[in-house]
């Protein structure tokens, strides 16, 4: 008897690939904006930032300054009255004293001095202003004749 | 009698899903690349109240950088050092100038309460990018003294 081969299918089965792909693609997605601490404020855009990778931490003390003027601690709100008791309260077991303060652009600076002042009068000295790096590779001079947030 | 319809190829019943790949492969990396991204951020320093009640020498007083912005700063582009007022463009030389000479970067940040805080910002990444590396900010309760 005589078997007579199939034709060659010369095409890769892409189907299992795809399969991984979406499953890689949804997990990516759930992930992701749970990886962002805090409320999401639209932050203003600096050209020397430092990494503050301690921001990430899981018990990073995150003050979040609303463009409207809503203060949160962490992801609930608090009032401008309660900063003081609610950064003390944070802080208190911490060796790292240092609160970041995540000031949308927009967000009148008199909020964010409250805030200041709030976490000042908790007795923390240090706080990191968390902003947005440029990308872009404007000069100096072109970055200082459109600084950014202007209208 | 039949008719030949695509003659003995088979028909091709499956869906061309390359282009669905291309897509997916491009999305997962956006998301590969956006999902590590560490915070940036300004060190900014609140200073304490002083413990001992003595007021600062007069040589520190005469020495004390403070950069205040006031209310029309968004039109007219200008802060002040000290007294001596200067575009915001020039910021940053003139504070290399005077901290050329210094061994101890400080300097302290005065906004008015009406600005946005970009702008504020903006003038901490030029002080930051002129090398100082200790930013205070001058809040009002701070400034009554307490």
């Amino acid at each position: 008897m005589k078997w007579k081969a199939p034709p060659v299918n010369g095409e890769i089965n892409v189907t299992p690939m795809a399969d991984v792909m979406l499953v890689l693609l949804i997990i990516f997605m759930v992930i992701t904006p749970m990886l962002q601490k805090g409320v999401s404020v639209d932050m203003a855009r600096t050209e020397n930032p430092r990494s503050m990778a301690d921001a990430d931490k899981e018990d990073a003390i995150l003050l979040a300054i609303t463009r409207d003027g809503r203060i949160f601690l962490g992801t609930t709100m608090i009032q401008p009255d309660g900063i003081t008791s609610g950064v003390e309260e944070a802080v208190a077991e911490k060796l790292d004293k240092t609160v970041y303060v995540k000031g949308d652009a927009r967000a009148k600076y008199g909020d964010v001095v409250t805030v200041v002042d709030g976490v000042r009068a908790a007795g923390v000295d240090h706080i990191g202003l968390l902003t947005d790096k440029i990308e872009t590779e404007a000069s100096p001079l072109e970055a200082a004749q459109a600084p950014v947030g202007s209208p | 009698m039949s008719m030949n319809v695509g003659g003995d190829k088979g028909a091709m019943s499956e869906i061309n899903i390359t282009p669905l790949i291309d897509v997916l492969l491009v999305l997962i990396i956006i998301f590969m690349v956006i999902t590590p991204l560490v915070p940036k951020g300004l060190d900014a320093l609140v200073p304490q109240p002083n413990p001992d009640a003595e007021p600062p020498k007069q040589d520190v007083v005469n020495r004390t950088v403070v950069v205040s912005i006031e209310d029309e700063y968004p039109i007219t582009r200008k802060v002040k050092i000290n007294q001596d007022e200067i575009d915001f463009r020039l910021l940053g030389s003139r504070l290399e100038d005077i901290f050329k000479t210094r061994s101890e970067r400080v300097m302290f940040v005065r906004g008015a309460e009406s600005l946005p805080f970009s702008d504020v910002a903006a003038v901490i990444d030029v002080a930051k990018g002129a090398g100082i590396d200790k930013i205070g900010l001058m809040t009002p309760k701070m400034m009554d003294g307490n």
